[in-house]
């Protein structure tokens, strides 16, 4: 069985088609890049899969057990994590905070009525904050504003977010969208890193090919919301169709 | 609540050093962390209501300038309550409610009728006031969260005008429609005090029992919300005005603290209500209209709407201007204060005959400075004024 099935997924905005009975098995342990041309559909599928957008059509299932009409948060809870394509974050809350909130959903489930409970009796969600925050290497800048860190590190406590929920599956929307050339290395190689220490399951949507080709181990291909190949990278960089839809003839 | 495992046992198993550097800063608590603490909340809270009314409305000069009375002083820390219950939706949570004069209004009401067909013993008079107006904050907020933004704050209009209109016309045979609602029967308080009787003894200081109650139910309300602030709850709500969508995310029910935050608050003004039902004797149909609503969102934006106290700070400047500076008759130059109580040597200069009519402007005037110079309103201003001391302090 594998971890996320998507049987016949299809999403159309009015008269536009933008994800196309997507059929797409991913196996645990797996790390898989969906590429595309602008408007193939990949950030819309991101946010079927998370279940911020309704589905017109098909199934998701995670774990064997379809997710099509839960909501966001259930999806979470049941240990499907993303990221944003802006770094999406708690902007006036210090980066402890970020990481609390966070260990908080992570440790508490989605709702609880413990409002007249003081936070000093929740020594699991501060713990669970410190470990998420070290392992993004945002331990020092804990008692800093969230929106004053620098680009790149916003988005690995954005990154660190995500994960403090200790995922199965991680979905990165663009992770390194707007990150200098350093930011992105780093970026890859956090990313390889917690891939390993936490046995994720990653579907990332990327523009860039260099990281693509670091982090995938298989490329969907979209276009106009459907896919047109899939394979190892190799496979797919020789794919005609591939070169034809997504490089648009232009030397690469 | 009771059934939560205390997660504090195993945290000291863990780190044995993280407790040891407790420890020595319990010795030594820094000003910070006794600010912090609850108890210092409640001592604050306690010692100022206390000192308050006499401050406003008997203390020698002070109160002659301000021209504070009892009655006022009163009714200060009911709409204190209402606007700081109010502001934990605002500035918390980050949701504008544009209806609340439906939970204090309804609460009035609730209170008022309980007061004449059930029992007339104050305490049980706020609990049944204070009952009514979270179960209808749980009703209208499951209908009004539904959507956010602007929807949010005119279906809470909607919803606040229909309450009110409810109490005018179709109801009038439980409200008394236009007239307000006047059957209230207020018992002695535990069954001995006479609540507009002063307090033996003390009645310099807080005047009469009245006050005592308001005062008494007022830190419970002020500790209670602190202590809402700093729990999980305080954390997730600002999550929620923060980024909602990120707080759903990190896998939360954002709607369902949505409601809560929403009932709290509703719940908060209920209390609110019920007190005004007892202080006045009486419900005046205008407590459901929806200037009620605006008058609170006004006074924890004047106040500050990032702070626990400020919104208790705005009514109070709200309700001064209202009831004091309206009543001043010359604009005076050198300003000789309400009631001309401060005599000079030179006879004022008169500059503006029938001043106190323009306190709706004055209150306009007010509140657009604030919310242009200081964003975070005067509490937010004294914080900043406390800060840059502490900093001039620490230079030398």
């Amino acid at each position: 069985m594998a971890l996320l099935e998507t049987h016949g997924l299809t999403k159309s905005f009015g008269g536009l088609v933008a994800v196309d009975d997507v059929d797409l098995e991913i196996e645990r342990g797996e790390s898989v890049a969906v590429i595309g041309p602008n408007g193939a559909g990949k950030s819309t599928f991101i946010n079927l899969v998370t279940r911020m957008l309704d589905a017109t059509a098909g199934d998701i299932e995670f774990k064997g057990e379809s997710i099509a009409s839960d909501d966001p948060h259930e999806v979470v809870q049941k240990g499907v994590s993303r990221s944003f394509q802006t770094a999406s974050i708690f902007p006036e809350l210090s980066v402890e905070e970020n990481a609390q909130i966070a260990a908080l959903a992570a440790e508490h489930g989605s709702f609880r009525f413990n409002f007249l409970r003081h936070r000093d009796n929740y020594g699991g969600v501060e713990r669970l904050a410190s470990r998420t925050l070290d392992a993004v290497d945002l331990l020092d800048q804990r008692g800093v504003t969230a929106e004053d860190l620098p680009y790149g590190d916003k988005r690995r406590l954005e990154l660190g977010i995500a994960l403090a929920s200790d995922p199965d599956l991680l979905l990165m929307d663009e992770p390194t969208a707007g990150m200098s050339p350093e930011e992105t290395a780093d970026t890859v190689d956090l990313v390889e890193r917690v891939k390993a220490e936490m046995g994720l399951t990653i579907l990332l949507v990327e523009h860039d090919m260099e990281v693509v080709f670091d982090v995938a181990d298989r490329i969907v291909v979209l276009h106009r919301g459907a896919v047109i190949a899939e394979g190892s990278p190799e496979a797919v960089q020789g794919d005609p169709d591939v070169q034809e839809a997504y490089l648009g003839g232009v030397e690469a | 609540m009771s059934d939560e495992p205390t997660e504090t046992a195993d945290a000291t198993e863990e780190g044995g050093a993280v407790v040891e550097r407790e420890r020595t800063e319990r010795e030594f608590p820094s000003w910070e962390r006794v600010r912090e603490s609850e108890l210092f909340v409640i001592a604050i809270t306690t010692v100022a209501l206390a000192v308050f009314p006499w401050l406003f409305a008997r203390a020698p000069v002070i109160s002659g300038v301000l021209q504070g009375y009892q009655d006022l002083a009163t009714l200060i820390v009911i709409w204190g309550i209402f606007a700081m219950g109010f502001n934990l939706l605002l500035g918390y949570t980050g949701l504008l409610s544009f209806g609340h004069a439906a939970f204090w209004g309804g609460a009035a009401y609730a209170a008022g009728v309980f007061s004449t067909h059930v029992s007339s013993s104050p305490l049980l008079i706020i609990l049944a006031g204070t009952a009514f107006a979270a179960l209808l904050a749980w009703a209208l907020g499951f209908v009004a969260l539904r959507r956010g933004g602007i929807y949010f704050a005119i279906l809470t209009l909607a919803f606040g005008q229909m309450a009110y209109y409810m109490a005018l016309s179709p109801l009038s045979g439980i409200t008394g429609g236009e007239n307000g609602y006047t059957g209230v029967e207020l018992a002695p308080l535990l069954g001995s005090f006479f609540l507009q009787y002063p307090v033996p003894g003390l009645d310099w200081l807080v005047g009469t029992w009245t006050y005592v109650l308001v005062g008494v139910v007022a830190v419970v309300c002020v500790a209670a919300a602190n202590r809402i602030l700093h729990s999980p709850y305080g954390m997730v709500f600002r999550a929620i005005r923060e980024n909602d969508q990120r707080a759903e995310f990190v896998g939360l029910n954002v709607w369902r603290y949505k409601l809560m935050a929403f009932v709290i608050s509703g719940t908060l003004a209920g209390v609110a209500g019920s007190l005004f039902t007892i202080y006045s004797a009486y419900v005046p149909v205008q407590s459901l209209y929806w200037t009620t609503s605006g008058e609170v969102v006004i006074m924890a934006v004047l106040g500050g709407v990032g702070s626990l106290f400020g919104p208790i700070l705005g009514a109070g400047i709200y309700l001064y201007v209202e009831n004091v500076i309206s009543g001043v008759q010359q604009l005076t130059l050198p300003f000789t204060g309400p009631g001309e109580y401060v005599t000079l040597v030179q006879e004022p200069v008169v500059l503006l005959e029938g001043f106190g009519a323009y306190w709706h402007l004055i209150l306009g005037l007010v509140f657009v400075a604030v919310i242009v110079l200081f964003p975070r309103g005067i509490w937010g201003l004294f914080e900043d004024a406390a800060g840059a001391v502490r900093r001039l302090g620490s230079d030398h």
